[in-house]
Order: C-alpha cells, then sequence, then structure tokens
C-alpha cells in the first residue's frame, strides 16, 4: 500500500513541504475520503474481539457503519465537509498487488482454521484480521448510510479513488484529499492530509502536505517526483532491489529520470526486474483514468434524512435509536460551524518589509557567530512530530550551527542556506 | 540596535492582556515611525493589528525595520512582573536573540531587567486595504462588553444589524433568544459614554460570539470602542489607545452557506 518509505523520506528531504495542523482548523473545508480505504479499516478495528464482530440480528456485520457513522459525524461537527469516492476497476498493473494480497488472504483463511482448532487466541485475532474483505454490499452500505447523512459520494470512480481525490483537488472541488495512503501525493493531489481521521483520543495533530512545496524543496519535477515514488517502491510494479527512497533520490537528482538511471546504473550490483513496467506505472500515476466531468462532481451537502437514517440504522441494524438521534443533531448542529469565513478569503498575502532581527543574525555572522542560538525554536516546534523525526531534524541543525564557528566558506554557506 | 521607553508602562500590559488568548506567537514590527503586530489566531478567522506611535514614546530609536517573533504567553508574563505605575523600556541589539524587557520604578529606587528568548515564527502578512464601510458605531466599550458577555449566555453566535434605528445585537439559543438594541444618543454628560451611529446602508451581518468576547479583553485600554460593517468584509473593532494607536480587531463573519458554494475554493 502506497509509497514506501515516503514520509520519511519527505521529513529529512523537504520538511518545509509538510506542516503539523490542529484537526478543528479545517472547519468549512471541503475534504475528499478514499471511502474503499476507510471501510476496510473500519472492518478490521471497529468492535472486533477474535472471530467476533459487531453485527446486526440477521448477523450480518455492521463493523463498516459504526465505523463510517462515527468517523463521518466527528468530521461534520468539526465544521469539516467530507466528500467519499469509492473505487472503481483497479487498473491492470494493480492486479499482480492484488492477486499477492488475494493469497495472503487464502493463506490467512487456512491459519485462522488452524489457529481456531488449536484455540490460539492471539492467533486467531490476527488471522481473522488479515481475512477480512471489503464487498460490494459493504460499499454499498456505506453509499446508502452517507446519503442519508446529507454527504455526497461519488460512487464509483472510473478506476482509483486515490486517483479520483487527487483530481477533485486538482479541479478545485476540494481543499485537500485525506488519507493514509501517500499515493496521494503521486497522484500529484495539491495538498494532502495524514492523520485527519485518527480518533481524537490519539491527539495525533494533522500533518498537511503541499505537492508544489515539497517539489520546490526536493528541486524536482513532478514526473522526477513520480519516478521517485516508483522507485521507492509503488502498488504498481516492483522496484529495484538495493535501492530505496533515498538512493532513488540521489541517482533521480543525478540522471533525470528512470531512463537515465537505467542506462547509467551497475546492472551486476543491482537487479533490474525483467519486463519492468515502470513507464506504464508512470502512466498511471501522471494520467490516471479519472472522471473530470463538472456535471457528475457536482458535490452538495444537504441536511440528513432523520427518518430514513432511524430506518436504516435502528431497525435494519440495530444501532441504538437514542444514539442515532442525538447524531442527527450534532450533524444538524455543525451546519453553523462549517459557515464561519476565513480572514484570507478577505485579505490577501502581502510581504512584510521589516527583517527579522535574527535573519539579520545569518547575515552578518561573518562578524558575530553565535553557534546553535537561533535554531531552537524550529527544533521546538517539530518536537511533538514523530520521533524519528525529531532524530533527523535535531542532527540537521547541530550540524549547521557548527558551520557558524567553522572556516569562512562554510559559514558563507549557511548564509546561502536561510 | 532598538530602544523604546514607554512611561505609561500599565498600557503595554493591558495591549498584552487583551490579544494573548487569541494568538499565541507574533512577530512584533518594529520601524522608525511606530512598533506594530500583526497576527492571526490559529484558525485564521481573526486577526489582530496593534499600532503604537513613536511619538507616544517618551524615547524611540529603532535605525532600521526589524520584527521580533515572541510567545505572547510569555511575554505576558515577564510584563505581569511590572508595576502598573512602571516605566517600561523595550530593548534589543542588532543580531542579538534576546529583548529585554526594563521596569524602572516611578521614584527609580528599583530596577528590573527581564530578558526573553525571542523565536522564528513564520507567519503572513495580510493587506488590509482602506475601504468605506456601511456603517460604523462607537460605543462605551463597557457596555459593548457586557451585550458579548450577555448574548454569548444564550447563544455562539451573534448578529449585528445597523438601521436608521439603531443597532441591534441578537442572538439565538436552545433556551430561547435575546435581542438587545442600542439607538444613537449623543446627549450625554460625557463624550464617551455616546453612542454614535454612522450610516450609508443598513448591514447585518453574523459572527461567532466566542471572538467578540476575546476582543472585549481589550476594554481596559479605552472608553469607547468603535464596530466598523460591511456587508462583505470582516468586522472591525477597535479599541484606541491614547495619544498612541489602536488595537483593532478583524472578525471574517459566518457566510450562509448557499453563497458559500459559489465561492472559488480559498
Amino acid at each position: 500500500m502506497g509509497i514506501k518509505g515516503l514520509t520519511k523520506l519527505l521529513a529529512d528531504n523537504a520538511p518545509k513541504g509538510m506542516k503539523e495542523q490542529k484537526f478543528e482548523t479545517y472547519f468549512g473545508r471541503k475534504i475528499a475520503i478514499d471511502a474503499s480505504m476507510s471501510i476496510y479499516q473500519f472492518l478490521i478495528v471497529v468492535g472486533r474481539s477474535g472471530t467476533e464482530m459487531l453485527t446486526n440480528e440477521a448477523g450480518e456485520v455492521t463493523s463498516h457503519l459504526q465505523g463510517m457513522f462515527n468517523r463521518t459525524i466527528r468530521l461534520l461537527e468539526a465544521g469539516i465537509k467530507p466528500v467519499y469516492v469509492f473505487d472503481g476497476k483497479p487498473p491492470d498493473l494493480k492486479k499482480q498487488e492484488l492477486a499477492k494480497r488475494y493469497s495472503k488472504r487464502a493463506d490467512a483463511t487456512e491459519d485462522l482454521a488452524d489457529a481456531i482448532e488449536v484455540g490460539n487466541k492471539e492467533d486467531i485475532e490476527k488471522f481473522s484480521k488479515r481475512t477480512v474483505k471489503v464487498t460490494k454490499q459493504h460499499n454499498d452500505d456505506c453509499k446508502r448510510l452517507l446519503r442519508l447523512m446529507g454527504v455526497p459520494v461519488i460512487e464509483q470512480a472510473p478506476s482509483e479513488a486515490e486517483a479520483q481525490c487527487a483530481a477533485l483537488c486538482k479541479l478545485g472541488k476540494v481543499y485537500a484529499v485525506a488519507s493514509e495512503d501517500m499515493d496521494s501525493l503521486t497522484f500529484g493531489s495539491p495538498r494532502f492530509l495524514r492523520h485527519l481521521m485518527d480518533p481524537s483520543s490519539r491527539k495525533i495533530p494533522v500533518m498537511e502536505f503541499e505537492v508544489a512545496k515539497i517539489l520546490e524543496e526536493l528541486n524536482l519535477t513532478m514526473d522526477q517526483f513520480i519516478d521517485l515514488c516508483i522507485l521507492s517502491g509503488c502498488d504498481y510494479c516492483d522496484n529495484i532491489r538495493g535501492i530505496g527512497g533515498l538512493t532513488a533520490l540521489k541517482l533521480i537528482r543525478q540522471h533525470g529520470a528512470i531512463e537515465g538511471i537505467l542506462e547509467n546504473i551497475n546492472k551486476e550490483r543491482y537487479q533490474i526486474p525483467d519486463d519492468w513496467p515502470y513507464k506504464e506505472a508512470r502512466q498511471l500515476f501522471k494520467e490516471p483514468l479519472v472522471c473530470t466531468d463538472e456535471e457528475q462532481l457536482d458535490i452538495k451537502w444537504t441536511t440528513p434524512d432523520e427518518e430514513g437514517l432511524l430506518t436504516f440504522l435502528v431497525n435494519e441494524n440495530g444501532f441504538n435509536s437514542e444514539r442515532v438521534t442525538k447524531a442527527v443533531e450534532k450533524i444538524k448542529a455543525a451546519k453553523n460551524k462549517s459557515s464561519q469565513g476565513r480572514m484570507e478569503s478577505f485579505f490577501k498575502p502581502v510581504t512584510n518589509p521589516s527583517v527579522s532581527i535574527k535573519r539579520k543574525v545569518n547575515k552578518c555572522v561573518l562578524r558575530f557567530p553565535k553557534p546553535g542560538a537561533q535554531h531552537k525554536f524550529s527544533l521546538q516546534a517539530f518536537s511533538f512530530s514523530r520521533s524519528k523525526v525529531i532524530g533527523s531534524l535535531g542532527m540537521s541543525m547541530l550540524d549547521h550551527s557548527s558551520k557558524y564557528s567553522g572556516s569562512g566558506p562554510l559559514v558563507m554557506a549557511a548564509c546561502f542556506g536561510t | 540596535m532598538l530602544e523604546l521607553r514607554l512611561v505609561q508602562g500599565s498600557l503595554l500590559k493591558k495591549v498584552l492582556e487583551s490579544i494573548k488568548d487569541l494568538v499565541n506567537d507574533a512577530n512584533f514590527d518594529c520601524s522608525a515611525t511606530g512598533f506594530s503586530l500583526q497576527a492571526m489566531d490559529s484558525s485564521h478567522v481573526a486577526l489582530v493589528a496593534l499600532l503604537l506611535r513613536a511619538e507616544g514614546f517618551e524615547h524611540y530609536r529603532c535605525d532600521r525595520n526589524i520584527s521580533m517573533g515572541m510567545n505572547l504567553n510569555n511575554m505576558s508574563k515577564m510584563l505581569k512582573c511590572a508595576g502598573n505605575d512602571d516605566i517600561i523600556t523595550i530593548k534589543a541589539d542588532d543580531g542579538s536573540d534576546t529583548v529585554t524587557f526594563m521596569f524602572e520604578s516611578p521614584t527609580q529606587d528599583k530596577i528590573s531587567d527581564f530578558e526573553m528568548k525571542l523565536m522564528d515564527i513564520d507567519s503572513e502578512h495580510l493587506g488590509i486595504p482602506d475601504a468605506e464601510y456601511h456603517a460604523i458605531v462607537r460605543m462605551p466599550s463597557v457596555e459593548f462588553a457586557r451585550i458579548c458577555k450577555d448574548l454569548s449566555s444564550i447563544g455562539d453566535t451573534v448578529v449585528i444589524s445597523v438601521t436608521k434605528e439603531g443597532v441591534k445585537f441578537s442572538t439565538r439559543g436552545d433556551i430561547g433568544s435575546a435581542n438587545i438594541v442600542c439607538r444613537q444618543n449623543t446627549t450625554v454628560d460625557k463624550p464617551e459614554e455616546a453612542t454614535v451611529i454612522e450610516m450609508n446602508e443598513p448591514v447585518s451581518l453574523t459572527f461567532a460570539l466566542r471572538y467578540m468576547n476575546s476582543f472585549t479583553k481589550a476594554t481596559p485600554l479605552s472608553n469607547t470602542v468603535t464596530i466598523s460593517l460591511s456587508s462583505d468584509l470582516p468586522v472591525v473593532v477597535e479599541y484606541k489607545i491614547a495619544e498612541m494607536g489602536y488595537v483593532r480587531f478583524y472578525l471574517a463573519p459566518k457566510i450562509e452557506e448557499d453563497e458559500d458554494e459559489t465561492k472559488p475554493q480559498a
């Protein structure tokens, strides 16, 4: 799933392209979400113990409904306007990956049967999670639920939902794409949010990625970035063994594109896969099959259908009626929140004539080298990000400051860098 | 080199108290004309603009335009250590990464130096064009604070409407609704108790009371408050700082859903 190690690669090499934001700051924003991925997560996590899952009276699983209902309410309550996109037909290239997943699931089903026989609880838990499959019924249930809640859905993307989400963002139909799958960036979604849908109890800030800034910092074109993602490892084709994200970045910078790398790389050391379909994968990322028809993408948020929700959730799926009624109230109350305007819609940014007193330190650094002083805040600002990031950022800061006290040319380099 | 000496140190204390809950970190910009700040709250719904003109300081030296990033909470902590009658001097050296607040007691027998670390703040500076407002209301600041506080016990939002009759503040909540009308009133003993309404066009806008209440923390700075409204602009709530400048709060209105749909994505 996604692009291997891309988050870390970006944190190390393009930190300005990502910033942490509070969940609350997204009020009034339209956000596209890959529904199929969400449903899969719900089926794994929500209300599961061993092989038992949340079900209605008829014994049909309702975990996906429970998860979708709660999460969507949480988003709506924050004034966010979600739009869910459902997967269409997977591209041919993904078949290999899907087949792998299918066989893994088959293995897990066997393992699960064994585990049940032996009665190993841990294994039952582990393998039953691996047997999860999102069916058409699950998708249809969720579409019905969302429509009743007044939340728009794009019923069937022509192909991958991730690609369609990115297309919506490119068209300006939504502010950003929320996903845990870094593919969104490769599909060129201008703004991409991670952890938006994490439960509030985990208190993880939303991580906002901006493609334009990432490209600027990596000093790559979008095409090169796509090649970088393919080399790092994507869903559509194998990567070259022994080349990870960092090496890939170096190679792309050196040779410009995968073609250039293939010409120059030591083929003894690195094994290029036979019939490597990187061109096709590139094409899928660059021009994925998406719908850009204005009429089909007319996204509207409406008032929830209270009666419909009660019938569907309470009568048909055994939800607690009091909870559903309360939730509907919440959705209605949330309308208010999404109408708050933002300053930027009225006033536009201008350049500030003042120069930061501290930036000036860098300019006159030749006269007063002050090691370490100016970067305290940057460190602080990142102190709540994941520990690996802290480590690497911390290191680069220290490097930086040591340059100040170092020799002349190095100091100059530091000046240009800031 | 920067050195600003403010005899009425309590002003700076009050300014900080009025903005520190709205904004966490901000850049103070210092130029030959004055000491200013522009910052938005974290959700970019409200903006505060502060100006303390150079003339208002007893001594004002600023060799070149600089900006100093400060954590307002920390700055407030330090300023709280100054007495209300103290003279406050703000000092910073070129190339330093700290700012010093010096407090002198009126009798000059106690002098305190507080040095605070500066920070790098990446903030956007918004251009605020001069605008003709549809309606401008001037009223006692205490009265405005009272209205905001009272209404927020009933609802979350306030509709401010200005008509020929006067200015109306209304809200609606679970327990009921409230309407407060203030009429123009210039026949008062003291000019600061007057309510003056200038209206070119009737206007009605909806705002979040939470922010309005936060703005009224500036009430101690001024006896009167000026509220400027236009249907297509954020409201401006201005507290003048005698002889020196102002604190202005801008708040984006709530927008009707349908209008919002037609607007391009920001």
